[in-house]
């Protein structure tokens, strides 16, 4: 009875310290309701502007300058989706061979058992040197590493993919490394007792274990990465996010939404497609979740 | 005939815990043993040490003529190529099929890179011999079904199958029959027992069902608290050690309740 209450005393003060938090912070920020309320009429009048746009996207280019031989803004807006989905898949190919070799070092499972000294202070200095690595390039977001990259390398599409692969390299690689040594080792222990060496036991065994769920969460990292392809768009890169950064300047709010709306049928396709997938890596385990 | 295990006064250590306790014995090759006894009572110690995944912390150990602690790491490890393992737990790679988790068995005798080529395409002589072995074992439409879909007695006989492409000198197999139905792991111990005289591999097996081991294994080796307290034939564990026979097997009721 009293252990019970005193959780709950704590859990209360926990969460009373947690709400008095958020105000200091909001006071702090000089957040208040009135903030959201456009300060004066034109504000006012863009907003709402902005808003009834979405019941209204172009079917045609707001800007009169367009020359006549320009291609219909639906046919733009899919090139610019081209475009996105290409960072973000050329991205993910960068992404995804540096996260295997990360999370290869930086898990432990596959480490022989008895080891010699120089062996064992190696496999440590990696383990550690490559989850520092992981956690400073997943620290950095990439809008940060495409400024970075577009500062010193200048505007190119190669910069743009790795700025995109290299945060994504360290979330895929910490996610990659904790789902193998997360496996069962009952296998890898099995095959070591029949001379397997234990090198071999990770290709053989612990990876194709792994795998189902290294698939299904890259692909879900590819959908991060689809919209972290076009938001590269605001500074500078060709993605879908250039063009409605573009639009968005000249007040053409009819073109901004025609994008939107294309870059939300992308993701709601893709999104679909991820979830066929995830039924079928996941159908082995045989359960009778839908 | 070579002895396939030669063990004098090997004694196993978990820190203060003697797990196996001054055990001297051999074993002829092509023999089949069963090693009975409680839970508790070592088996499982007994069998890692024959494949020298576990190290006597006393005494010698020699497998197939090796002296276990002159080898190299390496030496071990061929050693262990060549005496099957079948863990308590199968140990089979759950998402892979049947057929990659049975061309697993050779792995120790190829190489790592000779072991993924393998998972991917298999060579059609490695196939043939495969499908061979799981009709000999009774599965053989299963060649292509992930393990993870087949029943615990299905799954055991990819087991078997595994251990049998390795070609092992030796078959250790931890209690083979544990999670199956009485019925079922009659036929899985009959299945080993008439496998090893068929293809003249020695057996051991360690068992909680007495009357199984009775039936089936002409040498039974008792174990009681890491001590080896039974060794001779089922016939004769009626008269000798009579009094921690019937210990052992009020044990056995009591694991099998
Ligand atoms: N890795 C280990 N670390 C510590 N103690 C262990 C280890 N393995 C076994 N033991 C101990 O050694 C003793 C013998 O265990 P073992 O697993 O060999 O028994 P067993 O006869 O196989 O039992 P069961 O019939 O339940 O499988 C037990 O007391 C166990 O707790
Ligand atoms: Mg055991």
């Amino acid at each position: 009875m009293n252990s019970t209450s005193g959780k709950w005393g704590r859990r209360r003060w926990i969460v009373l310290g947690i709400v008095i938090l958020f105000f200091l912070c909001a006071k702090s920020l000089g957040l208040t309701p009135a903030g959201l309320i456009p300060p004066d009429e034109t504000r006012w009048e863009r907003a709402g502007a902005f808003f009834k746009a979405a019941l209204s996207p172009a079917m045609d280019y707001q800007d009169e300058n367009v020359p006549e031989d320009a291609p219909p803004i639906w046919l733009k807006g899919l090139y610019g989706l081209l475009l996105t989905l290409k960072f973000a898949f050329g991205g993910m190919s960068l992404a995804i061979p540096l996260a295997l070799i990360m999370g290869f070092f930086g898990s432990s499972s596959w480490w022989p058992e008895p080891r010699g000294r120089i062996l064992d202070l190696f496999l440590r200095g990696a383990f550690f040197g490559f989850r520092f690595l992981m956690s400073l390039l997943r620290s950095i977001h990439e809008l940060i590493w495409a400024l970075l990259i577009l500062s010193a390398f200048g505007l190119s599409p190669l910069a743009g993919m790795v700025a995109l692969a290299l945060p994504f390299s360290g979330t895929l690689g910490k996610v990659f490394s904790e789902l193998i040594d997360e496996e069962s080792r009952d296998a890898s222990t099995a095959l070591k007792a029949i001379g397997h060496r234990p090198l071999q036991t990770f290709f053989v065994a612990m990876l194709p274990a792994a795998l189902p769920n290294l698939i299904t969460y890259s692909f879900y990292r590819f959908e991060c990465a689809l919209r972290s392809s076009a938001v590269l768009g605001f500074v500078g890169i060709e993605t879908i996010g250039l063009y409605i950064e573009l639009s968005h300047e000249e007040f053409y709010y009819n073109e901004v939404w025609t994008y939107f709306y294309l870059l939300l049928a992308l993701i709601v396709l893709v999104d679909f497609w991820g979830a066929g997938l995830r039924v079928r890596l996941n159908s082995f385990k045989g359960g009778c979740e839908a | 005939m070579s002895s396939a295990f030669e063990l004098n006064g090997v004694t196993c250590r978990f820190g203060d815990l003697v797990a196996i306790d001054e055990v001297s014995l051999s074993i002829e090759e092509g023999e089949q043993v069963a090693f009975i006894g409680p839970s508790g009572s070592g088996k499982t110690t007994l069998i890692r040490l024959l494949n020298t995944t576990a190290v006597p912390n006393d005494g010698s150990l020699s497998v197939l003529g090796n002296a276990i602690a002159d080898q190299s790491v390496e030496s071990l490890r061929v050693l262990r190529s060549r005496v099957g393992t079948m863990p308590q737990h199968l140990g089979l790679v759950e998402n892979l099929t049947a057929i990659q988790n049975v061309i697993l068995g050779r792995g120790g005798q190829r190489s790592t890179l000779r072991s993924i080529r393998d998972l991917l395409v298999p060579s059609r002589g490695d196939t043939e011999k495969i499908h061979q072995l799981l009709e000999r074992v009774g599965i053989e439409e299963k060649l292509f079904t992930t393990v993870s879909k087949l029943s615990g007695g299905q799954k055991q006989r990819v087991a078997i199958a595994r251990a049998l492409f390795q070609e092992p000198e030796i078959l250790l197999a931890d209690e083979p029959v544990s999670a199956v139905d009485p019925a079922r792991a009659r036929d899985t111990v009959r299945l080993l027992a008439e496998l090893s005289r068929e293809l003249g591999f020695t057996l051991c097996v360690s068992l909680h069902h007495l009357e199984l081991a009775k039936e089936f294994f002409p040498r039974l080796i008792g174990l009681r608290h890491g001590r080896v307290v039974f060794d001779g034939a089922p016939d004769l564990l009626k008269d000798q050690q009579l009094e921690s026979l019937y210990e052992l097997t009020a044990d056995e009721m009591m694991t099998d309740a």
